[in-house]
């Protein structure tokens, strides 16, 4: 373990916390964890946060002077600043690119997932109309592209291995359960998934199963 | 959705919302035995209960509020709320840990509940570890002068039994199902050892299939922000969803034949035994292989 200020604003039910928290895990790193008082609770609205992260999602990751309120951002700026092998961001400007596109999928039609799982568990108003519906296109895309992938003899989403793009669309995959969304239509996804459970340093967050 | 008619069901109090977040200002719609309510405040600040829609459209209903929740009836319980002594003592600490949606009759996660054996594989490195599975011999049993079902003796190995746990610890649990829908644990406390922390889980059916779960905390915890102790029972109620909704049939069978017990459900046996004295049938599974 590296020791380093990293300060995570967590919730541990949140997908989107998730992606970080694995993140810092992969690569090992120390950090201290701060829970906002959320789902219930209104925690997000405290000035004290709001200062922080003036649009009060969560999480927020503090590295010193930077501040960041995506969680997109935050599994970028941690592979450049803490990975400088460009393993999980690799160098390669195709490959940098391909992982970027699929960031931005993650951030948004993948978003879907999350509240179709937060409207399903705790009766979160889901901010899209019929998100079980989105999320489900958005996994068929995931399992399209994944299946091209092994055809090319590939097993990841970008590159030669796991990089942040696999680690921000994971959550959203290990969660389906959550909200209903069976796993019988997408095979590929379902063995990325296992590789992905079989990285050093892997953990899992609640509603993610341990064995699999 | 229709009201049921089963007697031993309506004849219930049942929690239907949380007190700190129903105002006039925000009235809870939500459903409690196949029926439709409207959950709000009125002017004198106490609580109301009303019928939306069906044949009972408009009625007010009974309702309470009692350890930070809005209780309710439809029919004419045999008692009160049940007591819990622990809400009272000055030092513990009430946390109410929000609701969860769960597709599984109530009945099936009071039984889940009360259920050690599944700890390692559901709740791994929290209330159980892989490589100490064994639910060590405990007693269960119905006891009539009170009219609940309680399970005496019971010990676990635990990593990380509570959010003030610092390392791993055998606990001690007593189970207590107060009615068909509510029940309660106390366990070690890590913070006071020669005392017990009170877990209870109250459960509004939606419908047969469906509920929604409240859990409490009845604590001592001089450490943990409420915001810790909320995640910390909602992560574990979480990993307990998923298991719930994978349970089939999704209702609970009361006929002994229906599935094979261990020693280790000792306890279900009892509450199912329990439940059939009460000739409950919401939420339970009719066995059709007699």
């Amino acid at each position: 373990m590296t020791t380093v200020a990293l300060v995570l604003h967590n919730h541990d039910l949140l997908a989107d916390a998730y992606k970080v928290r694995l993140l810092l895990a992969l690569l090992g790193l120390d950090y201290q964890r701060a829970t906002v008082g959320i789902l219930p609770g209104d925690g997000a609205d405290e000035p004290a946060y709001r200062m922080l992260n003036p649009a009060g999602s969560v999480p927020t990751l503090v590295d010193g002077e930077v501040v960041l309120t995506r969680p997109e951002a935050m599994l970028v700026h941690l592979a450049e600043r803490y990975d400088p092998a460009g393993t999980w961001l690799p160098v390669d400007p195709a490959v940098r690119a391909l992982v970027f596109d699929w960031l931005f999928f993650a951030a948004g039609d993948l978003g879907a997932a999350e509240d179709a799982r937060l409207a399903s568990m705790l009766g979160v108003a889901p901010r899209r109309a019929d998100a079980f519906a989105a999320a489900r296109r958005a996994f068929r895309v995931l399992e399209g592209h994944l299946v091209g992938r092994h055809l090319d003899g590939q097993a990841f989403f970008a590159g030669d291995g796991p990089t942040i793009a696999d680690v921000a669309i994971f959550p959203a995959v290990a969660l389906a359960a959550d909200f209903g969304l069976g796993m019988e239509e997408f095979p590929r996804l379902l063995v990325w998934a296992r590789r992905i459970h079989g990285l050093a340093g892997f953990v899992t967050a609640p509603g993610v199963r341990e064995v699999v | 959705m229709t009201l049921t008619t089963d007697r031993a069901a309506l004849d219930d109090w049942y929690v239907v919302g949380i007190s700190a977040d129903v105002t006039p200002q925000a009235p809870r719609r939500t459903r409690l035995l196949g029926q439709d309510i409207d959950v709000t405040r009125g002017p004198d600040g106490r609580a109301v209960v009303r019928m939306v829609g069906g044949a009972g459209d408009g009625l007010l209903c009974r309702s309470e509020e009692r350890y930070g929740f809005v209780w309710t009836t439809f029919g004419t319980p045999g008692r009160g709320i049940f007591p819990l002594d622990e809400a009272a003592e000055p030092d513990r600490r009430l946390v109410t840990c929000g609701m969860v949606e769960v597709a599984a009759s109530g009945l099936r996660l009071v039984e889940n509940f009360l259920d050690m054996a599944h700890f390692p594989f559901v709740h791994t490195d929290i209330l159980g570890a892989l490589d100490k599975p064994e639910v060590e011999q405990y007693q269960a049993e119905i006891r009539a002068d009170v009219d609940e079902v309680w399970a005496t003796n019971c010990r676990f190995w635990q990593p990380l039994a509570a959010a003030t746990s610092t390392g791993g610890q055998t606990s001690h649990y007593v189970y207590r199902v107060v009615t068909p829908f509510n029940v309660l644990l106390y366990k070690t406390c890590p913070e006071a050892p020669e005392r017990f922390d009170a877990i209870a889980l109250f459960i509004q059916p939606v419908e047969a299939d469906r509920s929604i779960a409240y859990p409490l905390m009845v604590v001592i915890d001089s450490v943990n922000a409420d915001a810790d102790i909320v995640m910390f029972q909602q992560k574990i109620f979480l990993q307990d969803r998923m298991i719930l909704e994978n349970q089939r049939p999704r209702t609970l069978p009361l006929d002994p034949r229906a599935e094979i017990p261990t020693r280790a459900d000792l306890s279900s046996v009892a509450y199912r035994r329990w439940l059939k004295t009460k000739s409950l049938g919401y939420g339970t599974y009719e066995y059709a292989g007699a």
